[in-house]
């Protein structure tokens, strides 16, 4: 096609070419920049917590008055919950994945090291814990009965076996089996070590927000924790009796013993999308951003075009004097669009790079994939083809009759 | 090279018709110089328009050049236009946007020359209108004269047949005027047939033949200046 | 003569109706767009108490342990051990002070229609409430006496008063909470805390305390805090080894009117640390902060990054928005090129044709500005339903009203500036057909 006529026309009349140029390319750089972020949104939500999400609650319960025996009521409300039709496994625990609260401390290898070898989130849990979590052994063993302890803030007891994560396994013994292998949890100076005695395939820490490195290092101890009168149970029903058992749940745990408070009950669904509802909510702000400013600029593109449309209705009917078919004239106001949005585009590709850049300045985000750019290229391509076509289909319909009209 | 034979058109509203042409007939002769004159709103236009086949006709049949227009469709007559007819509008109708050299090659683009060939012919056609000069100047920087010397380089660059020409001089002064009349004398001289609307009687002498419209009908011809190239009998314009 | 160029204007923009629905329309969803991310970060960002925020100040002292820092960036831990708090209160050296934490506590209510229900509370001193100002809707705060002597005493907020004893005035009766009786001495009336920026270590915009309780009380439950608890070494077994060890887990306030106070009580924390670190304490360099309540937020990035960089691209959209409307204007005012040359040769100035599509333009803004209020209530309705715990700062107020509108108008304007200019300057006459 006639590319270098119709350039130099463009050039004849820079502001109007200027103004669609500009809002296709900041359209690209936005657009790029945003769909990266969504896209890292919906990575971070993708990532698996480890736990059977779709049949497994949390019910917290907190005594009050004198006399209020934790201990005694916590092994009656686990027989109870064991007892439960529907009930898979129950376990007390102290926090659970995607909470957003809990225990986390540093383990080390040796008692002299001054630093310590990990990071990782304490899960205290008795010997269903495993099952109640729907966690993947994939070396070694589960806890035996025997081996659950009590855990208070008023004493330190150390537990001697404890399961980790493949994760912490990995940093802790690179290239090594973690089962077997003993490690300090707590102060080296006034505990012992505890020995791993199984590796889950995976478990995330409770905290799933940016700024949390080593997500996936966790650590499992056998051990029931009493915080004042307070305690807290894991509950994996049988697939698809959730909401079932939870109600059960819920009104049995409060008849059992009228001295307490029964927590809300929450489902790891609901706590996977309390987790991750600002990551959603940006990407579906976002999105909206991204949906408004595509209709801006195609709008924009129509606006424009059917303004050049009008204003060179003589001309297009000169060209068809002169022997331009309808096809002629379509394509002339495909080919201009074509011009002005590529000549946009490329604009758009320094300024996505430059925000991208901006952004890993600013706020430490990843650099822009390189294939964002493209893409955005075909679909910004696309847009201006669809948007011309209106107007560009208005202006094949002149009739040449217009050439010989006096205005 | 031109013959409308009992042409008819109508423009049809929901309530009324009007005739623009009725029973409109003409030959004009390979080489012939015809000036169509008559008072504005008599069919002129639409007789140009009909034959330079910007518009479609109600009735009667139109031979170009041998070929019957009548059902050729819109791309058609887009590539018949092209090959066969050169035009010449009174307004001019270059496009300001482009420069002379682009505007003279609107035409050879929609022909499908190569760059060489467009190159050549563009050239060519400036050349015979003294504008070889300019070739990178934009419209409003000419003449009025200028601005039409370049529109009758575009409807030669593609070496017409029959040019058409719409008031050629109607937005010059009688200097510029003379001089494009000139120019359209020395083309006609070396071949093209032209057929020009025009209501300046002036003008209209110094074609060969004259016809005249009035209400969308042939009322008479000029039979004293007969057409140097014309073989046939005299061209008929007969009253239904 | 503006009224007459309003008529016109309002002529004009009926005549080309999509024309003008694409303008209003393009620079409605900019400017709701922006404005919707703008109120959100202006009142997260903007200051809780403007009238004593530069007086209030955060303390934060360095007690990390000699190998590894609290954060990689330097900063101090974000909370205060339960020693080094309560020896800043002894010591008394700011016009006002005071330590807290969180507590949660069972309440088991008089009224037996109601269960037991937990309620998050605040323990704290008595300077808390001269500090922080909320408002008493009955009786008032305990005083500086009932800190020292360990009083049972308690302040309820509106909600709880409301729950407890259906909003009547409750001062003097008393409130059981796990097991034991609290006198209840005042009753606060709403306080409307868009942030709760007296502690920003457990989220800005976490729910609003129910009831206030003297530190001492507070602490002689030897109940772990519900906030966040940090430490770098083990405590040790026991409570009172947790309330020696050092572990951060309280907050700590000051009060300081002058800058000189100010100074004072910044060389009283140095001397105060140095001491400490002859008791052995304090292994790192001297790192003590006292931010003001502006500082504070910032430090604590109240205004996350998410809605910074909403805002950013809200305002580039803006700018698209613009650049379409200043495209769109252009067109608009070519076509007219006809009208405008008529116009200057029946004698109009450049100035009047300046002004006739100026309004225009303004016009456009104006109508743009309430659409898109309309769609910026819309956006932050949407807001509110995205992010619940932003409740308190997804809301629109006058002055985001006002400054909705005129940023349309000025924007339309802006954007009406070039079109306009090129308008004015048509030759008189030559567009006329002679």
């Amino acid at each position: 096609m006639e590319i270098r006529p119709i350039l130099s026309a463009l050039l004849r009349s820079k502001v109007s070419m200027i103004l669609i140029g500009l809002q296709v390319a900041l359209t690209l750089a936005i657009v790029c920049n945003a769909l990266f972020i969504i896209g890292q949104r919906f990575e971070r939500m993708q990532r698996p917590s480890g736990m059977n999400e779709t049949d497994t609650f949390a019910v917290s319960s907190v005594g009050f008055g004198e006399g209020f025996d934790v201990r005694a009521v916590q092994a009656a409300d686990l027989a109870l919950l064991r007892r439960l039709p529907g009930v898979v496994a129950a376990t007390s625990i102290n926090s659970t994945p995607l909470s957003g609260s809990g225990w986390s401390s540093g383990v080390q290898l040796t008692a002299e090291q001054k630093t310590q070898s990990a990071n990782a989130a304490f899960y205290m849990v008795d010997d269903h814990g495993l099952d109640a979590l729907g966690a993947k052994l994939i070396a070694g063993r589960n806890f035996l009965p025997t081996e659950v302890g009590i855990r208070t803030l008023d004493e330190t007891v150390a537990p001697a076996s404890i399961i980790i994560s493949q994760a912490l396994a990995k940093s802790l013994f690179p290239g090594e089996s973690a089962v077997g292998k003993q490690i300090y949890i707590d102060d080296p100076q006034t505990t012992p070590k505890a020995t791993i005695v199984g590796v889950v395939e995976r478990l995330q820490t409770p905290w799933v927000n940016d700024g949390y490195a080593d997500i996936e290092n966790s650590l499992i101890q056998p051990q029931m924790l009493v915080i004042g009168t307070a305690s807290q149970y894991l509950i994996r029903a049988e697939p698809g009796r959730r909401d079932e058992v939870m109600k059960a749940v819920e009104t049995q745990l409060a008849a059992a013993n009228p001295s307490r408070i029964v927590g809300k009950l929450r489902d790891m669904e609901a706590q996977r999308r309390d987790a991750y509802a600002n990551d959603r909510a940006m990407a579906i702000i976002l999105g909206a951003v991204i949906i408004a400013l595509l209709a801006i600029t195609a709008l924009g593109i129509v606006g424009m075009a059917s303004f050049w449309v009008a204003q060179r209705t003589r001309q297009i009917g000169t060209r068809r004097a002169l022997g331009a078919t309808r096809g002629d004239i379509l394509r002339y106001f495909q080919t201009e669009n074509f011009i002005i949005t590529t000549l946009g585009l490329i604009l758009g590709s320094i300024l996505a790079y430059a925000l991208s850049l901006w952004m890993m300045q600013a706020y430490q985000s990843p650099r822009l994939p390189w294939h964002y750019v493209p893409i955005g290229f075909l679909c910004l391509w696309a847009l201006g083809q669809i948007a011309v076509l209106g107007p560009a289909l208005r202006a094949s319909r002149v009739p040449p009759a217009v050439a010989t009209r006096t205005l | 090279m031109l013959k409308m034979t009992h042409l008819q058109k109508v423009y049809r509203t929901h309530l009324i018709e009007t005739y623009a042409l009725r029973d409109f007939s003409i030959n004009v002769a390979e080489g012939e110089f015809v000036a169509v004159t008559g008072p504005s709103g008599s069919g002129k236009t639409t007789f140009l328009n009909i034959a330079g086949l910007l518009e479609e006709f109600t009735g009667g049949s139109y031979l170009l050049d041998g070929v019957d227009v009548h059902g050729l469709d819109d791309n058609g007559r887009s590539r018949l236009r092209n090959e066969k007819i050169g035009f010449i509008f009174q307004g001019f109708n270059l496009i300001p946007d482009l420069n002379l050299f682009d505007n003279v090659d609107v035409p050879l683009r929609y022909r499908g020359y190569g760059a060489a060939e467009r190159k050549r012919r563009i050239e060519e056609a400036l050349g015979r209108v003294g504008l070889s000069s300019r070739m990178k100047h934009y419209p409003s920087e000419l003449s009025g004269g200028q601005q039409q010397r370049v529109a009758i380089a575009r409807a030669l660059a593609g070496s017409p047949r029959l040019l058409l020409a719409d008031e050629p001089t109607g937005n010059l002064d009688s200097l510029m005027a003379r001089g494009v009349m000139e120019l359209l004398e020395e083309i006609n001289g070396q071949g093209t047939t032209i057929v020009m609307v025009t209501h300046d009687p002036e003008l209209a002498a110094r074609a060969h033949r004259n016809v005249h419209v009035i209400d969308g009908q042939v009322t008479d011809f000029d039979a004293e200046s007969s057409p140097r190239h014309v073989d046939a009998g005299a061209p008929v314009a007969a009253i239904s | 003569m503006f009224a007459y160029y309003l008529q016109l204007g309002l002529r004009s923009l009926r005549r080309n109706p999509v024309l003008t629905a694409l303008m209003v329309a393009g620079i409605a969803l900019g400017i709701a767009a922006s404005m919707t991310t703008l109120t959100v970060m202006h009142l997260m960002g903007s200051d809780p108490i403007p009238w004593k925020s530069d007086r209030l100040h955060y303390v934060q002292l360095d007690n990390w342990g000699p190998d590894q820092p609290y954060s990689e960036d330097g900063r101090p831990p974000d909370q205060v051990t339960y020693r080094d708090a309560t020896a800043l209160m002894a010591a008394g050296k700011a016009d006002k002070q005071t330590a807290m934490f969180k507590v949660v506590l069972p309440v088991q209510p008089e009224n037996t229609q109601l269960k037991p229900f937990r309620a998050l509370g605040r323990a704290t001193y008595a300077d808390f409430f001269s500090m922080f100002e909320p408002p008493f809707k009955y009786g008032a705060a305990w005083n500086r006496d009932q800190d020292a002597g360990h009083a049972r005493v308690i302040v309820l907020g509106k909600e709880l008063n409301e729950k407890l004893f259906g909003g009547q005035d409750s001062s003097g009766r008393t409130v059981r909470m796990d097991g034991i009786d609290y006198r209840i001495v005042g009753v606060l009336d709403d306080w409307n805390l868009r942030i709760k920026y007296y502690d920003l270590t457990v989220g800005a915009f976490s729910s609003a305390d129910e009831f206030y309780m003297p530190f001492t009380s507070g602490v002689d439950l030897k109940r772990r805090s519900s906030g966040n608890n940090s430490c770098w070494k083990s405590p040790g077994d026991g409570w009172d080894a947790y309330l020696q060890s050092d572990c951060v887990w309280i907050q700590m306030w000051a009060e300081l009117d002058t800058p000189a106070r100010l100074a004072d009580y910044r060389s009283f924390l140095d001397s105060y640390v140095n001491e400490q670190k002859k008791l052995g304490r304090f292994a790192r360099p001297l790192n003590n902060r006292l931010l003001d309540v502006n500082q504070w937020m910032r430090d604590q990035k109240v205004v996350s990054r998410d809605v910074q960089v909403q805002t950013g691209l809200a305002f580039a959209f803006l700018l698209v928005c613009l650049i379409n409307t200043v495209g769109l204007l252009l067109a608009k005012f070519t076509r007219k090129s006809g009208e405008i040359g008529l116009r200057r040769a029946l004698g109009a100035s450049r100035r009047e044709v300046f002004t006739q599509f100026f309004i225009e333009s303004g016009v456009i803004g104006l109508s743009g500005g309430v659409l898109g209020l309309m769609l910026t209530a819309l956006g932050l309705m949407t807001v509110r339903a995205l992010y619940t715990s932003y409740k308190t700062v997804a809301h629109l107020d006058w002055a985001m009203v006002a400054a909705t509108v005129v940023l349309a108008v000025v924007s339309a304007l802006l954007a009406g500036l070039y079109p306009t200019w090129r308008a004015c300057r048509v030759q008189p006459a030559a567009q006329l057909k002679l």
